[in-house]
């Protein structure tokens, strides 16, 4: 699943149409847009840090952010010298200092986005009057949804996109709705595809049968520690390609399994390792 | 996760480098060589490297290189887990962390939590430690043990400047271990006495399945060949000994193989130890590699030490050692003991 965090719902808009998602009818306390396969979610945070950071939390948290399988996306404007969009590798947050680094680990150039095309962004608390360093971005939000996400989202799980809409303040003033939309709306579309691109590596990590390891430790009367040593012989059993089912049901037929005390338990569960290793 | 459906970034494409050594003629040197990567000035390295969350195997596939100053200690006294060859002051030192390799096995994963590789430029205040250290007596020091230094030759040229400063110490003794091919080195380094080549030897299946990017077995042992060739003390680690279908067979061949391609009279010794990492790092060396039997595999916890159950690692680590002994006098075979 991706997880979008948009600051203004004229920046969201650029992407809701495309990706057709629908508003979601669920009362929240932030306007947020769910596509129909639950395979994108996106979420209008207000301008800020503060607000991008609490939106952030709300987003991962109620659509259950998964560390091996989903991403979060920020994509919004920000102040810079030259027009374009920005795929950010550093993160200055103004007020504390602190840094912070999404991992770049993807090769986004299939999507429109080559190293050349990166840079490193300063999230301030009020719009800034001037470009102090020509190389750098500003904007008002990504310290922020960099340290929320931070608690749940690993760092190369995290992909900030800037579109350049103005050079500070004075622009700023000057930058009709209008304006704004059109930089959003060209910009999208390169969006969209490292989107796609993304999607690629959304694969789950295998994991062995949940059910089956319950089940079992059942009918090994299991202890706390027992049935964490069973945890791992089934981690053991998927990882070496040997089939714990057909163990465990050859067990059942021989009439092994179920025990019926603990100690008969830990004898059974011997007799899994040895077959195992 | 690694996923195959997705293109990586080629490996150092981010190079980080801390303020404080971005004047360094190393750093300077190093940065000449990666024209197409992108710079990006951090504060600390820690910032970068000690990130939560990261994702090990997935750096390793696209690694970004961090180039920082080392402060403070940088000279460790030597694990338990790890063989002193009977030297009293066993040490170590980091002069880079991480690896170009992709062992799966490797503590790295459970120790700092990021495939990523640092180098720190400032070997000369390394080098002032070790020189006070030596002072007091003698040191045995291992400078390649959370990286494979040899691999990294040719951006840091941290080897050559060990085996002269080595040299220049009659109080040191140094271990420089590896899985690389390169040969080169012994045609720059001049042969000291106190400068050992360990390399970690395995059956190419397990090479193969598990050691990732390392050279193969026959590389590696052409390189060893080449250093005892050229004067150089040379070790041969059959450490660690891996279990799996088959290890006995797979062993009884590797010691077949060394015995043809390694005048096994001309070694400094040998070593052998079966698998093991601090119970520290097995939490967190599962978590990187779900899907690695190496890591999932369910080890004994002795000591404080994860192991293959007791009569198992007898088992695995007798056998290589009966190989050896007909080949190599028991006094220069030394066996993990912890
Ligand atoms: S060569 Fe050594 S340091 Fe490098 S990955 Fe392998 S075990 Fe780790």
């Amino acid at each position: 699943m991706l997880y979008i965090v948009c600051a203004l719902p004229i920046e969201a808009k650029s992407l809701v149409l495309p990706l057709s998602l629908r508003k979601d009818q669920f009362s929240c306390p932030y306007e947020t847009y769910l596509a129909e396969d639950h395979s994108c979610v996106l979420v209008v945070s207000g301008p800020g840090a503060i607000a991008a950071s609490a939106a952030t939390t709300y987003l991962l948290t109620r659509f259950g952010f998964k560390n091996d399988q989903d991403f979060l996306l920020n994509f919004g404007s920000c102040a810079g010298e030259k027009g374009g969009l920005y795929l950010i590798h550093k993160i200055i947050d103004q007020a504390t200092s602190r840094t912070f680094y999404p991992d770049m680990c993807y090769d986004l150039s299939v999507s429109g986005l080559t190293l050349s095309d990166e840079r490193a962004v300063t999230t301030c608390y009020q719009v800034v009057s001037s470009l102090e360093d020509s190389d750098m971005l500003y904007d008002m939000e990504a310290s922020g949804i960099y340290q929320a996400a931070s608690r749940f989202v690993p760092p190369h799980r995290m992909v900030f996109l800037k579109f350049v809409s103005d050079a500070g303040i004075v622009e700023a003033g000057q930058l009709t709705p209008e304006a704004l939309k059109m930089c959003a709306d060209t910009h999208a579309t390169t969006v969209l595809k490292v989107m796609n691109t993304l999607r690629a590596a959304c694969t789950p990590i295998p994991t062995f049968d949940e059910a089956l390891y319950n089940q079992t430790a059942l009918d090994l009367c299991a202890s706390e520690t027992m049935s964490h040593e069973l945890r791992q012989l089934f981690r053991y059993a998927l990882t070496s390609d040997q089939d714990m089912e057909n163990l465990l049901q050859t067990m059942k037929q021989d009439g092994k399994l179920p025990v019926s005390s603990k100690r008969e338990g830990k004898v059974v569960l011997d007799e899994i390792r040895q077959h195992l290793l | 996760m690694k996923s195959d459906n997705i293109s990586y970034n080629f490996p150092f494409s981010h190079i980080y480098v801390e303020k404080q050594a971005a004047d360094h003629p190393l750093t300077k040197e190093i940065l000449s060589r990666f024209k197409k990567s992108v710079v990006i000035p951090i504060d600390h390295y820690k910032d970068v490297f000690n990130r939560t969350h990261q994702d090990f195997e997935l750096q390793k596939t696209a690694p970004a290189l961090i180039l920082a100053k080392n402060e403070g200690a940088s000279v460790f006294a030597g694990s338990p887990v790890c063989q002193d060859f009977g030297n009293d002051h066993f040490y170590y030192t980091s002069c880079a962390r991480g690896c170009i390799f992709n062992c799966e096995y490797c503590f790295l994963r459970g120790m700092y939590g990021s495939g990523n590789v640092v180098i720190f430029v400032n070997l000369e205040d390394i080098f002032t430690e070790v020189d006070m250290m030596c002072r007091q007596h003698h040191m045995y020091l291992c400078v390649s043990y959370d990286t494979d230094l040899i691999a990294l030759e040719s951006l840091t040229g941290f080897v050559s400047k060990w085996s002269s400063f080595t040299e220049s110490h009659d109080d040191l003794t140094i271990e420089i271990r590896t899985k690389s091919f390169r040969k080169d080195i012994y045609d720059i380094c001049k042969p000291c006495p106190r400068t050992i080549f360990a390399y970690t030897l395995s059956p190419q299946e397990v090479i193969d399945r598990y050691e990732q990017k390392t050279a193969s077995l026959s590389d590696r042992l052409e390189a060893a060949a080449y250093a005892i060739s050229k004067g150089f003390p040379v070790r041969l680690c059959f450490d660690p000994v891996i279990y799996f279908r088959g290890w006995q067979d797979a062993y009884a061949a590797l010691i077949h193989e060394v015995a043809e391609k390694i005048d096994l009279s001309k070694v400094k010794d040998v070593s052998v130890g079966s698998f093991r990492i601090p119970a520290e790092y097995m939490k967190p060396l599962r978590k990187s590699f779900p899907s690695s039997s190496i890591c999932q595999f369910p080890y004994e916890n002795r000591n404080g030490v994860f192991q293959y159950p007791e009569a198992q690692q007898r088992e695995m680590e007798n056998t290589l050692v009966t190989l050896l002994q007909s080949l190599i006098s028991k006094d220069r075979i030394y066996r993990a003991e912890f």
